[in-house]
C-alpha cells in the first residue's frame, strides 16, 4: 500500500530539487544589475552628445535667453519664443525667467558694452508687453532713441584720501662756510582744471565713422591750443596723443579712431577731468542709408 | 552549494547585461550644466539663426559675432558660411536663409548660392 502510493504521488520530503538556485539567480541578478549601471552611469558614461537648451549651465541659458528675445525683436513671434523658452525648462513662468535672465545681466559687466545693453533691451521688450517686471527695469531705460546708449548709474564722487607728501625743505647747516642764503624752490601744484568741456556732438558720417575728434581751444574759443595732452581709456586699454599733430586740421586738432562696440572714457590728463558719460562706439546709419559708428566732436576750452 | 555558485554566476552575467543596456541604451546619463558647444546640431543652427535674426533687428555685427563665441566656433565667419550654404541647399526656412545670408553677407562672405537671397534695401 505504502509503495503504491510513493508511486502516484512524490511525497514531500522526497521532492526532485531543481537544476537551479532561486536565492543565486535573484543575488546575481541584484549584483549584476547594479554594478552595470554603477559602471554605465558613472565609471564609463555614454559620451554626451545630442545635447538639448535645458541641459545647458546657468549662464549660457541666459546667453540662450537673449538670443530668443533678439530673435522676438525681430520676427515679433510671441507662440515661437514662448516655446523656446519653454525648451530651456526655466523655473517657473518664461516670460518671468526672460525678466530674472535680463536682471541678471543689467547687475553684471554685460551692459557694458552697446551690444550687451541693447541685448538687455531687447528682453525688456519682450517681457514688459507681457506684464513682468524685474530689476533690469529700474536700472535700463528702455529708451534708447537718443540716448548715449549708456547706463548711468550713481557713483559717489572720489576723494581724495591721500595726504599729498612732505615737500621738501632746505636743512639748516650748522657751519656754513658762507652766509649766502639757499635758494629754495618751491614747485607749486599747476591747477587741476584749467580746461572746460565745452561740448560733446555725437554725428554719423561715414567719413568720420568711429573717430573722436578733439578739439582744444584757448580761452578767447578761437585760438587752437597745440600740445595738449588727451587720453583715451576703454575697458583694457588706454592711449594718449596730443593736439597739434596734424596741423592742417588745425592747431588745437587730435583725433582718435573707436572700436566699433567698445566704451571710451576721454580726458585731459591733469587738466580737465574725465566726460561724465563715457562715448559709446554704437552702430548708426547715415543720412544716406550707409551703416557707419557713431562719432563725436568733443570740444575743452582754457579756463581765462 | 555548486548549484547556489553556478545561479549566481549565470545570474551575475546575465544582470551585467541587462545594467548595462538599461544604463546605456534604455537610460543613458544625462548631463547638466552643459556648455553650448555641447549642443545638439539642430539647437547650435537654432542658436545661429537667432543670433542672424537679432543681427538683422539690431544691425550689429559686434554683438552678434561676440553672442556666436558662446558656441565655442574656432572660425564664426566660416562657420556662419557653412550654416548659411546648408541651409540653402536643405531648402530650410526662407526668412531663416535670408537672415542668415545677411549675417554672412555682414560677415564678408556672401557667396554666389547666397545672391537670391540677399535682402537689399531699394532707394
Amino acid at each position: 500500500m505504502t509503495e503504491r502510493m510513493s508511486a502516484e504521488a512524490p511525497s514531500r520530503y522526497h521532492r526532485p530539487r531543481r537544476p537551479f538556485s532561486i536565492a543565486g539567480i535573484l543575488i546575481g541578478l541584484a549584483l549584476g544589475i547594479g554594478g552595470a549601471l554603477f559602471f554605465a552611469w558613472t565609471v564609463a558614461p555614454i559620451e554626451e552628445s545630442d545635447t538639448e537648451p535645458w541641459q545647458l549651465n546657468a549662464s549660457t541659458k541666459d546667453q540662450y535667453v537673449v538670443a530668443i528675445a533678439l530673435n522676438y525683436a525681430n520676427d515679433n513671434d510671441l507662440g515661437t519664443a514662448i516655446n523656446r523658452l519653454v525648451s530651456l525648462q526655466l523655473p517657473g513662468d518664461p516670460i518671468q525667467a526672460v525678466a530674472d535672465a535680463a536682471c541678471r545681466l543689467a547687475t553684471t559687466g554685460y551692459v557694458n558694452s552697446s551690444s550687451g545693453l541693447s541685448a538687455v533691451r531687447s528682453m525688456m521688450r519682450f517681457y514688459q508687453p507681457q506684464g513682468r517686471t524685474g530689476c533690469a527695469d529700474s536700472l535700463i531705460s528702455l529708451d534708447d532713441g537718443q540716448g548715449s546708449g549708456v547706463v548711468m548709474i550713481d557713483v559717489p564722487t572720489p576723494t581724495q584720501t591721500l595726504t599729498p607728501p612732505p615737500s621738501k625743505t632746505p636743512t639748516q647747516v650748522a657751519a656754513a662756510p658762507t652766509a649766502t642764503p639757499i635758494l629754495v624752490v618751491v614747485p607749486t601744484i599747476p591747477p587741476q582744471n584749467d580746461f572746460d568741456m565745452v561740448g560733446v556732438t555725437p554725428s554719423c558720417t561715414a567719413e568720420t565713422s568711429g573717430l573722436i575728434v578733439v578739439q582744444v581751444y584757448e580761452a578767447d574759443a578761437s585760438t587752437g591750443s597745440p600740445g595738449q595732452e588727451i587720453r583715451v581709456r576703454w575697458d583694457d586699454g588706454e592711449s594718449r596723443f596730443f593736439t597739434g599733430l596734424k596741423p592742417e586740421m588745425g592747431s588745437g586738432y587730435a583725433d582718435f579712431e573707436m572700436e566699433s562696440g567698445k566704451d571710451y572714457i576721454l580726458d585731459m590728463p591733469g587738466h580737465a577731468d574725465p566726460l561724465s558719460q563715457p562715448l559709446s562706439a554704437s552702430p548708426c546709419n547715415t543720412p544716406t542709408g550707409e551703416r557707419a559708428v557713431i562719432s563725436y566732436r568733443v570740444v575743452f576750452r582754457a579756463i581765462g | 552549494m555548486v548549484r547556489f555558485l553556478v545561479s549566481l554566476t549565470i545570474a551575475l552575467v546575465v544582470g551585467l547585461g541587462i545594467g548595462l543596456y538599461l544604463g546605456w541604451v534604455q537610460f543613458p546619463a544625462k548631463y547638466t550644466d552643459s556648455t553650448a558647444d555641447r549642443l545638439a546640431q539642430r539647437f547650435k543652427d537654432e542658436y545661429t539663426v537667432m543670433i542672424a535674426n537679432g543681427y538683422l533687428a539690431d544691425g550689429d555685427l559686434n554683438g552678434a559675432l561676440e553672442r556666436m563665441r558662446t558656441l565655442n566656433v574656432e572660425n564664426v565667419p566660416a562657420y556662419i558660411q557653412d550654416t548659411t550654404e546648408r541651409y540653402i541647399t536643405n531648402s530650410s526656412s526662407v526668412n531663416d536663409i535670408r537672415a542668415l545670408v545677411a549675417f554672412s553677407s555682414g560677415l564678408g562672405r556672401l557667396t554666389p548660392i547666397m545672391e537670391p537671397y540677399r535682402i537689399v534695401s531699394l532707394p
